[in-house]
């Protein structure tokens, strides 16, 4: 059974209650007081300790008929937990794994924060978490959390100098509950389940708007290509994917290992007889 | 909903907010000192096979060689671990073996290297008297090509590991990275042999030495030279700007065209040998800091195109 999110980003009010509940439930430390002054949007993207992310696109232009048009996209981004991961390929630990429930989990305990993960999500989404440290202003922005952090850290920042990224709430399914995000909700925008259900649904969906005269798109309910094949974390989009900072055109980065290898081994097959011949006489 | 996509030019790419899609690599001096002293490891193995046991001064060449090799094999460990944000794991690379991973082949690569290595000092040191002469029966002799082929492995992979990540800079070089660490890291190689054999007095390989310098130096341009045309836009990074003009300074003309000129001096000219050792000298430090100005510039690159959501929106397959 794998199970996975869809989100619906025209049913997505940028309310952020989803970043909110990721937050608390996973414990996860607060990312500062920070004013972006360019929407309404004051997280700026995922990060170790930031597991769902609001993203804000405010559009105006002058249509066809020289009307003013303009209106808000938002949409909730999270690791896809992709078919194929670039950060489950990567992990040299074995930190990373795929969990009974079709997850791409980082055992916090195994990870030695290497950073290769980092480096190999085509998505940009893991990434390393800070030492925690309760004498440094990293967290301590907000002083009443940093007070109740200090006597309790939490698991995330007693394992800081780990990669972090959406569990995917893997210890409330296993308890049976949706993952935080979901269940907070307030419009079904996050819809959690299993994966072939969800789909389905999504490509219903897709066809309502389209009867509306709304024309939407899924990104990633199918093979996305690359050699990445098809996201656990699908989204339903009302523009190109570069507008909510997706790839158009994302790749698994292992593809490239035949070609790197085959090139280096040229280079030294070559040099190595180009040494022979110079060695060879006295 | 209005549909404003259409409203658009079509080749115009949105950004959001001009934000970065991709994390950038968090890796400073440390890995880039690791993959410089990587390849010049992986150099050293092939010399060491390369150079003939007969002939005394070549047979000392091959001891330095090897001792130089495991030391920086032993050593080049330490650098990695303290990369990582839990040193204290840093066994945890050795739990598995994957293959789909150039970091854990990387890292047991250097481990059986540091072993082959290391067996071939202990051969070396029984020859010499120094260990019981029987102790030469722990390096039987396929351990010469093997720690060559797995010195050949060490140096790919510090390009490997560049290349095959969703980096869209180091994405763009998926054959030219790997083959031109290659050439540098057998090119830095040489340069640190020959300043060695000089230091000992052992000048009559250092001319060998410095043609195979030579060879990958002049390999290692033009593998740059046909990167730059192959990377386009994916290549800015690396090639423009003040990153370019550092690359062409200490790496192309610093620590190569110079070091291929002067070397050429030395072949076609019979120099005093005080004057001959200050050219080879010279010669060799320049090309170590063009290695390392190298792979110092892929790193830095590569945190710049990081940074280009446009790069990252279309990653080079
Ligand atoms: S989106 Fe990135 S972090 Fe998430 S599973 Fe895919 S490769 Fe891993
Ligand atoms: S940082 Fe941790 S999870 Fe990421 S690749 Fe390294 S060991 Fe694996």
């Amino acid at each position: 059974m794998a199970n996975g999110f869809f989100t619906d980003t025209t049913l997505c009010i940028g309310c952020k209650a989803c970043e909110v509940a990721c937050k608390q439930w996973n414990e996860l430390p607060s990312d500062g007081f920070v004013f972006t002054g360019e929407s309404y949007d004051n997280t700026s993207e995922l990060s170790g300790t930031t597991w769902r992310h609001v993203a804000f696109v405010e559009q105006m232009a002058i249509d066809h008929q020289g009307e003013l048009q303009d209106r808000w996209l938002m949409s909730s981004d999270v690791c896809k937990h992709c078919t194929n991961a670039g950060c489950h390929e990567a992990c040299p630990t074995g930190a990373i794994i795929r969990n009974e429930f079709g997850a791409v989990f980082i055992q916090p305990d195994v990870c030695n924060g290497c950073g290769y993960c980092v480096v190999s999500c085509p998505f940009g989404v893991v990434d390393l978490i800070e030492k925690f440290d309760p004498d440094g202003t990293h967290y301590n922005l907000a002083s009443l959390a940093t007070s109740r952090l200090d006597a309790r850290a939490t698991a995330v920042q007693q394992s800081g100098g780990v990669a972090g990224k959406c569990t995917l709430c893997y210890d409330r399914q296993r308890l049976g509950f949706v993952p935080a995000c979901a269940k907070a909700c307030p419009t079904e925008s996050i819809q959690f389940g299993d994966l072939d259900e969800l789909r389905e649904r999504a490509h219903a969906r897709v066809e309502r708007l389209s009867e509306r005269g709304v024309s939407a798109q899924l990104y990633g309910a199918d093979d996305v290509g690359g050699g990445i094949g098809a996201l656990n974390a699908f989204f339903l989009l009302t523009d190109r994917p570069e507008t909510y900072n997706l790839p158009a055109q994302p790749v698994l980065p292992s593809t490239r290992q035949p070609a790197g290898y085959t090139a280096a081994a040229v280079a030294a097959l070559g040099l190595a007889l180009a040494g022979w011949m110079i060695f060879r006489n006295a | 909903m209005p549909d404003l996509s259409e409203c658009r030019e079509r080749d115009d790419v949105p950004t959001y907010y001009e934000r970065p899609l991709l994390k950038a690599p968090h890796w400073e001096w440390n890995v880039v000192t690791y993959l410089f002293l990587g390849g010049i490891m992986g150099g050293l193995g092939l010399i060491q096979l390369i150079a003939h046991p007969e002939r005394p001064q070549e047979r000392r060449l091959k001891r330095t060689v090897r001792i130089t090799s495991f030391i920086l094999a032993a050593g080049n460990p330490a650098i990695l671990i303290t990369h990582l944000g839990r040193p204290e794991r840093f066994l945890n690379m050795l739990r598995i073996v994957k293959i789909k991973s150039p970091m854990s082949l990387g890292v047991w690569g250097l481990v059986l290297y540091s072993g082959a290595a290391g067996a071939n000092v202990v051969r070396e040191l029984a020859i010499d008297g120094v260990l019981p002469r029987w102790m030469r029966l722990l390096a039987p002799g396929f351990l010469a090509p093997l720690q060559a082929l797995l010195g050949a492995f060490t140096a790919g992979y510090t390009g490997v590991l560049l290349s095959a990540t969703a980096n869209p800079f180091w994405g763009s070089g998926k054959r030219h990275i790997p083959a031109a660490s290659v050439c540098s890291g057998l090119a830095s190689a040489s340069a640190l042999a020959s300043l060695l054999s000089t230091f000992e007095g052992n000048h009559a390989v250092v001319h060998k030495l410095e043609r195979l310098e030579m060879v990958a130096g002049a390999a290692e341009l033009l593998i740059l030279n046909d990167f730059k045309r192959a990377a386009g836009a994916y290549g800015a990074p690396f090639f423009k700007g003040k990153r370019g003009e550092r690359l062409l300074t200490y790496t192309v003309v610093a620590g190569t065209l110079a070091p291929l000129a002067l070397n050429l001096i030395g072949q076609a000219v019979k120099l005093p040998k005080p004057i001959d050792a200050v050219r080879t000298t010279l010669a060799s430090a320049l090309t170590l800091v063009g290695g390392y100005v190298l792979r110092e510039s892929l790193i830095e690159a590569g945190k710049e195109s990081a940074r280009d959501p446009r790069a990252a929106f279309r990653q080079p397959r």
